[in-house]
């Protein structure tokens, strides 16, 4: 089985926020960079469950500069046979998906696994996209699935329980919490990725349709307003007067 | 903020200060740790604390490992974080890849063992004990006993530890008087106590594999009869391990009541109750405290980053504190009606903040060099390399005792920023207040290593090394002169007066004998320890500097903390020198003429 695992560099989750270029261009001075957690926990972790000990091979695809270059070892060291960086700098999803699918189109893959989502932009759009572009069927959101011989069984989660699906394969299919275990690198792990192969390939999509405007950070929090227990009559008169909330 | 270490720091240690990749990189056994590589290990090495150490420290003080009927119990915790750093390849780092190891360099090594004992040390350091276990058996044992013991260490099975300490020979490893008595084939019948044993037993590891030190039958007094034996609580049925292992009439009397490392056990073993234990000889006889103490330095660093790993705790416990408790206003502000400000406001905090900073920080730059000096040692036969061995040996005291003595001192600035809170158990700095005070116990009391400093390592080479050391800062001072002048000025300063005070010593050494020049040794290493510090300190300020300035890694606000940081130390700490060379350099010898009679 070949399964292609869609990995993004997004900010550390504790990385302070800021815009540069009249808030048209996300400030990197002073981040830390990760690989998404969904792409690294669940999709990528669940790909090297179902290839390692021969069964397969999985192979970690991302399009960036050559500075994305220390996440996708991060994807060789936690398991991946190999490693694709698409040389391009990402600019929307759908510039992003276009790169992935030309690259896999012809190459053969099974399974092409995503995060369910980057902690950076929330989109959910790649997994989808990517699988029109190859015309493959798409299921999202799996927190669960075996595969077996063309077939991947999927579970996920809905209102009030559990969905249980069957896909025919090829598939490309977006990976939530419960798809896997997290796996943190060992060194044997991190000394063999510098030996694994990491193959830069050019860009190839075509005109980009989408263009960040502006951003805007979220309105800041007010302060707190800390009332003794004793004194609910203060609490009742703020929430009315100035919360004007009852 | 940081939880319990800054990996910026340790980051900024190792590609921009220490520039430790670099250094390595011609050495055939250190192939493949680039850069990339340090990164991914230090990456890797903060998952396993975060996710598997860090959120265990509290619940093993407060469910602390006991002692039934001679089986210790300790935390299911301790055996999860433990699986963890093996998984991670963390007990076999260091280890040769033909005992499928990752030959990893020890600058490297450390620097994940100040995040592990940043983020518990009640269970990293079982870890270090059995690798320090380990390392001992790697370079001097048989074949055999590699063979049988290695494999089942570096997994995780097997507890190492070090048996050194009995009730009458502490500090004093001439007195030791547990015994062995030869019965052929590399054994011998193994009898005494031991007590103070750190991870000396626990029933969350198959088997504990004591590094033990005895005298052979007929052996000559003193520390030239010592020998070295692997006496495991287990032993091997047969040659191999694979014929099981069996009950080695290792007795555990009991656990200790510590004040703090609660998790950490330390052991009374008694050996030879039931005259059925069985050592095995490391070596040859009566090399065992020479071999013991080849492993001296390794275990003094270790011993700095575990002090300096829970202040490193403390110190983000309390910042975290500071910039959410509000309390109290701004001296210029009385109206009452103004609400109150965070106490990180407040001048005095930010000095007990600082001061903590200063200290773990400091702490860690002096613990990442002297590491990097010794994988240079033992890589490199040049002068430099040579030159590496010395200066480590001859500041291997301050190594152990500067962490430990001003990182006690941090951790209760720590808990005074809390007030009333950090003395009570809601909040962690009571506990990192009990965990930290031993180290300035373990591997040697500060006594001891001041009297290390001063009777042995500046004694080294006739004081050639010494002279090494005092150029080289000299030089290092002259080339932050420029971006720092006042501060290369006071630490200047202090150098030379630290200098002169040696000088005095010496000829108190000379005129007086060693009882009048060692007196106030611990003084001494102290007065050592804040110079050594101070020139960490500028040299790491004047690279900020120069990254501020032309660009770094890392972000202008972390530049800007450490250059406020090293100003602090040389403003605030580096003038403590004063009083300790008004003290040794006075006449009048107040404790060395003090009779005991008067100390009622």
């Amino acid at each position: 089985m070949k399964i292609l695992v869609c990995i993004s560099k997004v900010p550390d989750t504790t990385a302070k926020i800021s815009f540069t270029d009249n808030n048209t261009a996300f400030n990197t001075s002073g981040v830390q960079f990760i690989m998404n957690p969904y792409d690294e926990w669940y999709a990528l972790v669940r790909a090297v469950e179902l290839t390692e000990d021969g069964k397969g091979e999985t192979t970690v695809i991302n399009v960036g500069p050559a500075a994305n270059d220390a996440i996708i070892r991060k994807g060789l060291a936690i398991g991946a046979d190999k490693a694709v960086r698409v040389d391009a700098e990402p600019k929307s999803t759908h510039q992003v998906a276009e790169e992935i699918a030309n690259y896999a189109k012809d190459k053969g893959f099974d399974l092409i696994l995503t995060g369910k989502e980057t902690i950076d932009y929330n989109g959910s759009e790649l997994g989808a996209m990517v699988a029109e572009m190859l015309d493959q069927p798409y299921v999202s959101y799996a927190t669960h699935m075996e595969v077996e011989g063309t077939t991947a069984s999927i579970k996920r989660d809905i209102e009030g329980g559990v969905e249980l699906l069957e896909v025919d394969l090829p598939a490309v299919v977006s990976a939530a919490k419960g798809m896997a275990e997290q796996r943190i690198p060992n060194m044997r792990g991190i000394m063999m990725a510098k030996r694994k192969p990491l193959e830069t390939v050019p860009a190839s999509a075509g005109a980009e349709h989408v263009a960040v405007k502006s951003y805007e950070l979220p309105a800041a929090k007010g302060s707190v307003n800390l009332i003794d227990a004793e004194n609910m009559d203060e609490l009742v008169r703020l929430l009315h007067e100035e919360a004007k909330v009852i | 903020m940081h939880t319990y270490v800054s990996t910026d720091h340790l980051r900024f240690l190792i590609h921009e200060y220490l520039k430790a990749p670099a250094q390595i990189e011609n050495y055939e056994k250190f192939e493949g740790y680039d850069a990339e590589a340090f990164d991914m290990s230090i990456d890797a090495a903060e998952q396993i604390g975060n996710q598997h150490l860090y959120p265990a420290y509290r619940i093993m003080d407060q469910e602390k490992a006991t002692c039934e009927n001679g089986v210790v119990w300790t935390h299911p915790l301790l055996a999860e974080g433990l699986k963890a750093m093996t998984e991670g390849g963390w007990l076999s780092s260091t280890a040769p890849a033909e005992m499928g190891g990752s030959q990893m360099p020890l600058v490297l090594h450390n620097t994940a063992s100040l995040i592990f004992m940043g983020a518990n040390a009640n269970i990293a350091a079982y870890a270090f004990l059995t690798v320090g276990a380990a390392n001992l058996i790697l370079a001097y044992g048989s074949d055999e006993l590699k063979a049988l013991y290695l494999p089942e260490m570096y997994s995780g099975r097997f507890q190492g530890t070090m048996a050194l300490t009995e009730p009458q020979a502490g500090s004093s490893l001439t007195d030791i008087t547990a015994s062995a008595t030869p019965i052929g084939d590399g054994q011998y019948k193994i009898t005494g106590q031991k007590i103070y044993i750190s991870g000396g037993d626990h029933a969350s590891v198959d088997n504990v594999v004591h590094l033990m030190l005895a005298r052979v039958d007929g052996a000559p007094a003193g520390t030239k009869g010592i020998s070295l034996f692997v006496v495991p609580k287990h032993r091997p049925k047969g040659k191999t391990a694979s014929e099981g292992w069996e009950p080695n009439d290792v007795i555990t009397a009991g656990i200790y009541g510590k004040m703090g490392q609660k998790g950490y056990v330390a052991a009374h073993l008694m050996y030879g109750e039931n005259e059925n234990t069985i050592g095995y000889l490391v070596g040859e006889e009566h090399r065992g405290l020479s071999y013991m103490f080849s492993m001296m330095n390794e275990a003094r660093i270790g011993t700095g980053i575990m002090a300096t790993g829970c202040a490193s705790g403390a110190y983000y416990a309390s910042l975290k504190y500071a910039f959410e408790r509000p309390q109290g206003r701004h001296p210029s502000q009385k109206d009452p009606n103004q609400p109150q400000i965070p106490i990180v406001e407040h001048a005095d905090v930010r000095r007990m903040l600082l001061l903590q900073k200063a200290v773990v920080e400091g702490s860690q730059a002096l613990l990442l060099e002297a590491s990097l000096w010794e994988d240079i040692a033992l890589n490199d036969s040049s002068d430099a390399a040579k030159q590496s061995h010395l200066m480590l040996e001859l500041l291997t005291p301050i190594i152990k005792t500067f962490p430990s003595e001003y990182g006690t001192m941090a951790v209760m600035n720590g808990m005074q920023v809390l007030g009333g809170a950090g003395y009570c158990n809601d909040f962690p700095l009571e506990q990192y207040y009990r965990d930290i005070r031993v180290n300035a116990i373990y591997e040697g009391t500060t006594g001891i290593h001041g009297m290390d400093l001063m009777g042995r390592k500046i004694l080294m080479g006739k004081g050639d090394v010494l002279k090494a050391l005092s150029a080289r800062m000299q030089a290092d001072i002259e080339a932050c002169a420029k971006t720092f002048p006042d501060e290369a000025n006071a630490l200047g300063a202090s150098a030379v007066a630290l200098a002169k005070t040696t000088t005095k010593l010496m000829g108190i050494l000379q005129k007086d004998g060693p009882e009048a020049y060692l007196a106030d040794a611990s003084l001494y290493l102290e007065y050592f320890g804040l110079v050594v510090i101070s020139w960490h300190w500028l040299r790491m300020a004047n690279v900020a500097s120069e990254k501020l300035a032309n660009g770094g890694k890392l972000s202008k606000k972390f530049y800007e903390s450490n250059i406020l940081t090293m100003q602090y130390f040389i403003e605030y700490e580096l003038p403590k020198t004063r009083g300790l060379h008004a003290r040794l350099n006075s006449d009048k010898r107040v404790t060395l003429d003090a009779s005991p009679e008067l100390l009622v």
